[in-house]
C-alpha cells in the first residue's frame, strides 16, 4: 500500500524527518512564547477590568482594554496575522516575532475574559471579608481572590492553550519556508506532501504530533486541577 | 463614656430606593447594641455602612471621633455659609434660616461651583478629621451571615493573614494569639483544616475569632446565626455571649429575640429605613410604644 510505503519513506529519509522535527519544534516554540504573552497580557487586562468596576480612575485603561478584547475577539486570527506580518510589522527579519506577537496578543484577549470570569466567580463575600479586616483590595485580591480564581480558570486556560497550538497551523498562510523560524508543523507536512506527491501520510504524521502534544497537555491540566481541588471537596 | 462610633443622619439609596432615611446612632464603649426589624428594613445596610461595605449616600460616620465616611457638607452649617449658592441666596434677599434650609432641602451644593473658600473649608476638615477607611476597618470587626472564611487558606492561615499582612504582629505572635483563641473555642484540632471541611457553626466561630485576632474596638455581627442549622445556633450565640460579658463593644443584627433580650444594653428597632424606637431590652420587649414595633414583636415572639 502506498500509504505505508510513504510512511516508511518519510521515516527513513533524513530530510523529511528533519522537516517534521523542525516544524514540530517551531510550532511548540511559537505556541509557548505566545502563551506566555497571552497569559501576562490577559492577566493585566482582566485585573484592570475588575478594578475598573469600583475605581473611576481606571475608566480610560478600561476603555482601552475593552477595545482590545472586542477587536481581537471580533476578527479572524488569520486576518490579524496578515495585518501583523504584512502591514504593522513588515520589517525584514521580523516575521517570526510578528507571528508570535500576533498569536500572543490574540490569545491575551481570550485569556483576559477567562481570567475575568474566574475572578468574578469567586464569592463577593471573600473580598468583603478581606477588606473588612483592613486589608486593601489589592492585597485581598492577591492573597485570597486570585488563588481561588486560578482554580476556576485552569480548565478554560487549558482549552485556550490547546486552541492556540492548533491555530498556529495557519502560519503556513503567510508563507513559511524550510529553514526559517516560521516553518511550522503544518507547513512541514505540506512540504513533504508536495515532494512525494501524496498528502495522506504526511498529514497523518503531522496530525499525530499535534494530537500527542494536546493529549499530554490535557493530562497535565487534569493533574493540576486535581491537585488544586484536593482541599475543597465538600462533604 | 466615649462614643466609639457616631452615625450622623445617614441616608442610603440603592438606585432610586431610599433604604436608610436619615439614621443617627451613637455607640459607646462597651455597649451591646442589637438592631432588630423585619427583612428589608435597612438594619443590615446600616450595619454595613459602619465599616463602609456600603457607602452612605449622605450623612457622616465617625469612628473614634475621626471621620471615616465622605464629608457631607449639609451636616456643617459653616461650610454651607461659605458656599457661593448661600451667598447668592442671601443676596437675593432670603433670610439666614431660609437660605440654609433651602440649600439643605434642595441639596444644591456642587463642589466645583461653590468657590475657593468652600473648597478649602472642606479640604481642611478632611485633613483634620479624616481617618483612612482601611485603618478603621482593621479596628472594626465584622462577622458575616455566610461566614466568609477565606476558602483557599487553612483555619490558622485565615486567623493570621490580616494581623501579619498589616504588620500588627509578627507571625509567631499572631500564631500564638490565634492558637489561644482556638483553644478557647475548642477547635485547636481543626487548625490545619480548610473551611469547607468544617460545619457552619465551627466556621462562624472561627470567623468571630478571626475578627478578634485584630483586637477590634467594636465588632459588627450581620445576622451571624441566620445561615446556620438550628443545632449550631447555640454554640455561636454562647461564644457571642462570652464576648459580650468580656466587655467588647458589639453591634448585632439578629432575629434571635431571646438572645437580644439577654445580652443587649440597647435594642434599636428599625423599620422602613428609620429608627422607630430604641431603649433597654425591657423597654422594647415589655412595653413597646411604637405601633410598628408592637406589630413586629407580635409576629416574631
Amino acid at each position: 500500500m502506498s500509504f505505508f510505503n510513504d510512511l516508511v519513506k518519510i521515516a527513513t529519509t533524513a530530510e523529511y524527518r528533519n522537516y517534521i522535527l523542525q516544524g514540530f519544534l517551531n510550532t511548540l516554540a511559537i505556541t509557548f512564547i505566545a502563551v506566555i504573552i497571552g497569559l501576562v497580557l490577559g492577566f493585566i487586562v482582566a485585573i484592570v477590568k475588575v478594578f475598573a468596576r469600583t475605581n473611576k480612575a481606571l475608566a480610560i485603561p478600561n476603555a482601552i482594554c475593552n477595545f482590545y478584547t472586542t477587536v481581537f475577539r471580533g476578527t479572524p486570527v488569520a486576518l490579524q496575522l496578515f495585518i501583523f506580518v504584512f502591514a504593522l510589522f513588515a520589517i525584514p527579519g521580523f516575521k517570526v516575532y510578528a507571528v508570535i506577537l500576533c498569536f500572543g496578543i490574540n490569545s491575551g484577549a481570550y485569556v483576559s475574559e477567562n481570567i475575568r470570569a474566574g475572578i468574578m466567580s469567586v464569592d463577593s463575600g471573600q473580598m468583603e471579608a478581606g477588606t473588612s479586616l483592613g486589608l486593601s483590595e489589592i492585597k485581598t485580591m492577591r492573597k485570597v481572590i486570585i488563588p481561588q480564581a486560578i482554580k476556576n480558570v485552569i480548565p478554560a486556560i487549558g482549552n485556550e492553550i490547546i486552541a492556540l497550538l492548533k491555530e498556529t497551523a495557519i502560519i503556513s498562510m503567510i508563507g513559511s519556508t524550510v529553514g526559517t523560524l516560521t516553518f511550522d508543523l503544518n507547513q512541514a507536512s505540506s512540504t513533504i506532501s508536495y515532494a512525494i506527491s501524496d498528502f495522506f501520510a504526511p498529514s497523518i504524521i503531522a496530525a499525530l504530533f499535534y494530537l500527542i502534544v494536546v493529549y499530554i497537555f490535557t493530562l497535565l491540566i487534569k493533574l493540576i486541577e486535581k491537585r488544586l481541588h484536593k482541599n475543597d471537596k465538600h462533604s | 463614656m466615649t462614643n466609639i462610633v457616631e452615625i450622623e443622619n445617614v441616608h442610603k439609596y440603592f438606585k432610586n430606593v431610599e433604604v436608610l432615611k436619615g439614621v443617627s446612632l451613637s455607640i459607646k464603649k462597651g455597649e451591646k447594641i442589637v438592631l432588630i426589624g423585619a427583612s428589608g428594613s435597612g438594619k443590615s445596610t446600616l450595619l454595613r455602612c459602619i465599616n463602609r461595605l456600603e457607602e452612605p449616600t449622605y450623612g457622616e460616620i465617625y469612628f473614634n471621633d475621626k471621620l471615616i465616611s465622605l464629608v457631607d457638607p449639609y451636616e456643617h452649617i459653616d461650610f454651607i455659609q461659605k458656599s457661593n449658592t448661600y451667598k447668592k441666596y442671601i443676596d437675593s434677599g432670603l433670610s439666614y434660616e431660609d437660605a440654609i434650609s433651602k440649600i439643605k432641602e434642595e441639596r444644591s451644593l456642587k463642589l466645583i461651583k461653590e468657590g475657593k473658600e468652600y473648597k478649602q473649608a472642606i479640604n481642611k476638615y478632611i485633613s483634620d478629621n479624616y481617618m483612612d477607611i482601611t485603618l478603621a476597618r482593621s479596628k472594626i470587626g465584622m462577622v458575616f451571615q455566610h461566614f466568609n472564611l477565606f476558602n483557599n487558606l487553612t483555619v490558622i492561615e485565615n486567623l493570621i493573614l490580616a494581623p501579619v499582612e498589616l504588620k500588627l504582629m509578627t507571625k509567631e505572635e499572631a500564631i500564638n494569639k490565634a492558637t489561644s483563641y482556638l483553644e478557647r473555642i475548642g477547635l485547636i484540632d481543626k487548625k490545619d483544616e480548610y473551611p469547607s471541611k468544617l460545619s457552619g457553626g465551627q466556621q462562624q466561630r472561627i470567623a468571630i475569632i478571626r475578627s478578634l485576632c485584630m483586637n477590634p474596638d467594636v465588632m459588627l455581627f450581620d445576622e451571624p446565626t441566620s445561615a446556620l442549622d438550628p443545632e449550631m445556633v447555640g454554640e455561636v450565640l454562647s461564644l457571642m455571649e462570652e464576648l459580650a460579658s468580656s466587655g467588647l463593644t458589639m453591634v448585632i443584627v439578629t432575629h434571635e429575640m431571646a438572645f437580644a433580650r439577654k445580652i443587649a444594653s440597647k435594642v434599636v428597632f428599625i423599620d422602613s429605613g428609620v429608627i422607630q424606637e430604641s431603649g433597654t431590652p425591657s423597654e422594647i420587649f415589655d412595653s413597646p410604644k411604637n405601633p410598628r414595633l408592637k406589630d413586629f414583636l407580635s409576629k416574631v415572639i
